[in-house]
């Protein structure tokens, strides 16, 4: 299975499946619009997310990674965002160290019900990938 | 991964409403020449029973091993399917689900970048489908009885509820005497009763109970063990006794406090709390001096609550009504947010109760033994009001119980930020604790009136009832499970687990390993990353389906 490289950029995004993901759902329920290229990975909780995801979807060409949890001392699972939030950190490092923009990473939490802001974390996501990838060397 | 799988794809147009526009049999052709893929179909609306018997027949004859459904959020349909496919005579976990509506069809208006986006979506679903694994289902027994902390009102009402549900309840009480508050209070409300005969109702109806063992003077000292099996160790007196529970329930309440950092001055015997003011209410005694006029204030520190607000209504009335006294409320905002309160309040004014409104925290001060207060009142347009008075009353903010901090470390549940009991979700789960098996009711986790916390407290009675009415629980046997050879026991997950879920055991009479209770796992997967030696694998969320989901296939 090959990579496809988009004219608009790949973003992955993990979402929390108590908050995150039904703010996704929520945004489908509104109809709102936001950019396809968002790929949406549902996970139990945003502190199952590992580093490593985070590092091997740009590995595998990703463009954006997102990671998307419940708001801070609302998370079911105690910890599980702040977990997510160092964790985050930690991979804006390690990217930065290898050359890739840190910025091309982020956290941000949501409420179940917060659908238009699904679409406009999506929607910002997006155009600061675009933004870094204009400032690219070329060729 | 397993060689040679045979796929099922079942898509679902959602009624027609999703093809509309788009043409399903085009997404179909592009499945149908993936590997693996042995039969694709598309349904109108798989959520019908016709739909899902087809489906059951289809994986059967086909010999589907692993089924990925494009259709609806896995929110809604993720439970249904599992109990389709088990029906189909295939392990629930082997499904993976493409949301392929409200994140696909229903987001994006452009029909050709919805459907291409669909086809990736379901290519995600079927690279993780590869990593599928079975979890097997175990059965452990639960103990059917009740272990209720507290013996309030609240903690009365759900012993009762629960022994109407036949578990068998035992109740236990720090102080004396059965009742709490309810011995203090000189009224009620939205209940209106007198609270020692309703005390005497609900007492008589527990005495009559035969599956009701109430102690008083009990205080719990530790709790070991997990869901379904808890053991209790209870000091009654200089005797200990230890039982077995299956579930276990707070009910604790809450104390009253003056903070008088707030005010800047000290009680005395014309400034009181509501806790001093209710034994003078109910006395039948004489009363010496009958004040003349009775402010209560509110609001000084932080915002009043719910139970201060309701206490000041209450004894306003009481005030106006056993001594006549001219009754002032001062408070910044009145919130009348419990049932039929604001009808309660006009009761108040009609009966002559005066409310004062600010916005700068009132001037008080002691003249020749009465208080003056000074204050400007917003509704008529700051105008400064000097106002005597021969009784002030304060407001008590309520504060967690003495020993729920010592508690919540002993038992690794959660404290909020004002010290009281943090329920796991506010909006969802009310009653739940972060422990499986454990549970709140009533003001030890949140700010309620009386008609709050006994609704509560059958809440909780029948969320104790699912837990324990077979005498055992269906659980996922090891859907995360640590690998005991790959265990250094370096305790690192044992002390993220946020649920108190993992436990140390001895293997083989030698080496220590952490396992996972399987009962009180709630799967969040955090101690699967935390975990050094990567010994820990959450069967349906692990590492190789998630790496699985990044490979965004070709549309």
């Amino acid at each position: 299975m090959k990579v496809q490289k988009a004219t608009s950029p790949n973003i992955i995004a993990f979402c929390c499946a108590q908050s995150a993901y039904q703010a996704a759902d929520a945004a489908g329920f509104m109809r709102l619009s936001y950019p396809d290229n968002i790929r949406v990975i549902r996970v139990p909780c945003a502190g199952r997310i590992d580093v490593l995801h985070i590092l091997k979807a740009f590995e595998k060409g990703v463009d954006g990674v997102l990671v998307l949890g419940c708001h801070e001392e609302a998370c079911r699972h105690l910890l599980g965002n702040i977990r997510a939030k160092n964790r985050v950190q930690k991979a804006k490092s390690l990217l930065q160290e290898v050359g890739i923009d840190g910025r091309r990473v982020e956290m941000f939490t949501l409420a179940p019900n917060q659908g238009p802001r699904f679409a406009t974390i999506a929607s910002e996501m997006t155009e600061r990938i675009k933004e870094l990838d204009s400032m690219k060397p070329q060729g | 991964m397993d060689k040679d799988l045979k796929l099922g794809i079942f898509l679902c147009d959602c009624g027609g409403t999703l093809s509309k526009d788009i043409d399903f049999s085009l997404i179909k052709t592009k499945l149908d020449k993936l590997p693996d893929v042995t039969f694709v179909n598309i349904g109108h609306g798989l959520c019908l029973k016709a739909a899902r018997e087809a489906m059951q027949k289809d994986i059967k004859d086909k010999g589907i091993d692993r089924v990925v459904i494009a259709a609806c959020s896995p929110e809604f349909c993720e439970n249904d399917f599992m109990n389709v496919i088990q029906a189909a005579g295939l392990n629930p976990y082997l499904l993976s689900i493409a949301n392929i509506r409200e994140q696909c069809f229903w987001a994006h208006p452009d029909k050709e970048k919805a459907a291409q986006k669909a086809i990736a979506q379901i290519g995600m679903a079927i690279s993780k489908a590869r990593f599928l694994e079975p979890v097997e289902q175990a059965e452990a027994p639960v103990t059917k009885e009740v272990l209720v902390i507290g013996g309030g009102i609240t903690g009365i009402q759900t012993a009762i509820e629960l022994s109407n549900l036949n578990l068998k309840t035992t109740l236990i009480e720090k102080e004396a005497a059965l009742g709490g508050k309810l011995n203090r209070l000189a009224s009620l409300y939205p209940i209106q009763a007198i609270p020692q005969e309703l005390l005497a109702t609900k007492l008589k109806q527990l005495a009559e109970r035969q599956n009701i063992d109430a102690l008083t003077s009990a205080e719990l000292i530790d709790i070991s063990g997990e869901v379904g099996n808890f053991t209790a160790r209870i000091k009654r007196g200089k005797k200990e006794l230890e039982r077995n529970f299956g579930a276990i329930i707070f009910t604790t309440g809450y104390d009253t406090k003056f903070s008088n950092q707030a005010y800047g001055f000290e009680l005395s015997d014309i400034i009181i709390t509501p806790s001093q003011l209710e034994p003078m209410l109910m006395s039948t005694s004489e009363v010496k001096e009958i004040p003349g006029r009775v402010c209560f204030i509110l609001d000084v520190g932080d915002e009043h609550s719910r139970v201060s607000t309701i206490s000041a209504l209450r004894n306003a009335l009481g005030v106006r009504q056993k001594f006549g006294s001219e009754v002032s409320i001062l408070c910044r905002n009145l919130k009348v947010d419990s049932a039929t309160l604001e009808s309660f309040y006009r009761d108040c004014r009609s009966q002559g109760v005066l409310f004062i409104k600010f916005d700068k925290p009132p001037k008080i001060s002691n003249e020749d033994g009465r208080i003056r207060i000074e204050v400007e009142d917003i509704l008529m347009a700051g105008q400064p009001i000097s106002l005597p008075c021969d009784l002030l009353v304060v407001e008590e903010t309520s504060v967690p119980p003495r020993d729920s901090d010592v508690l919540s470390s002993a038992l690794n549940i959660g404290l909020g930020p004002q010290g009281f009991y943090q329920e796991n979700n506010v909006h969802l789960y009310p009653t739940l604790s972060n422990r499986e098996g454990i549970f709140f009711a009533g003001n030890c986790h949140a700010d309620l009136d009386m008609m709050r916390a006994l609704t509560e407290a059958s809440n909780v009675a029948l969320n104790a009832y699912q837990l324990l009415s077979q005498g055992k629980v269906t659980v996922e046997a090891e859907r995360v499970a640590i690998d005991p050879g790959k265990c250094r026991f370096c305790l690192t997950c044992i002390r993220a687990c946020p649920h108190h879920a993992i436990r140390d055991v001895r293997v083989n009479h030698e080496k220590m390993v952490a396992q996972i209770v399987d009962l009180a796992c709630q799967g969040c997967g955090i101690c699967t990353v935390v975990c050094p030696a990567k010994a820990i694998k959450f069967k349906d969320w692990s590492d190789d389906q998630i790496l699985a989901e990044l490979e965004l296939v070709e549309g």
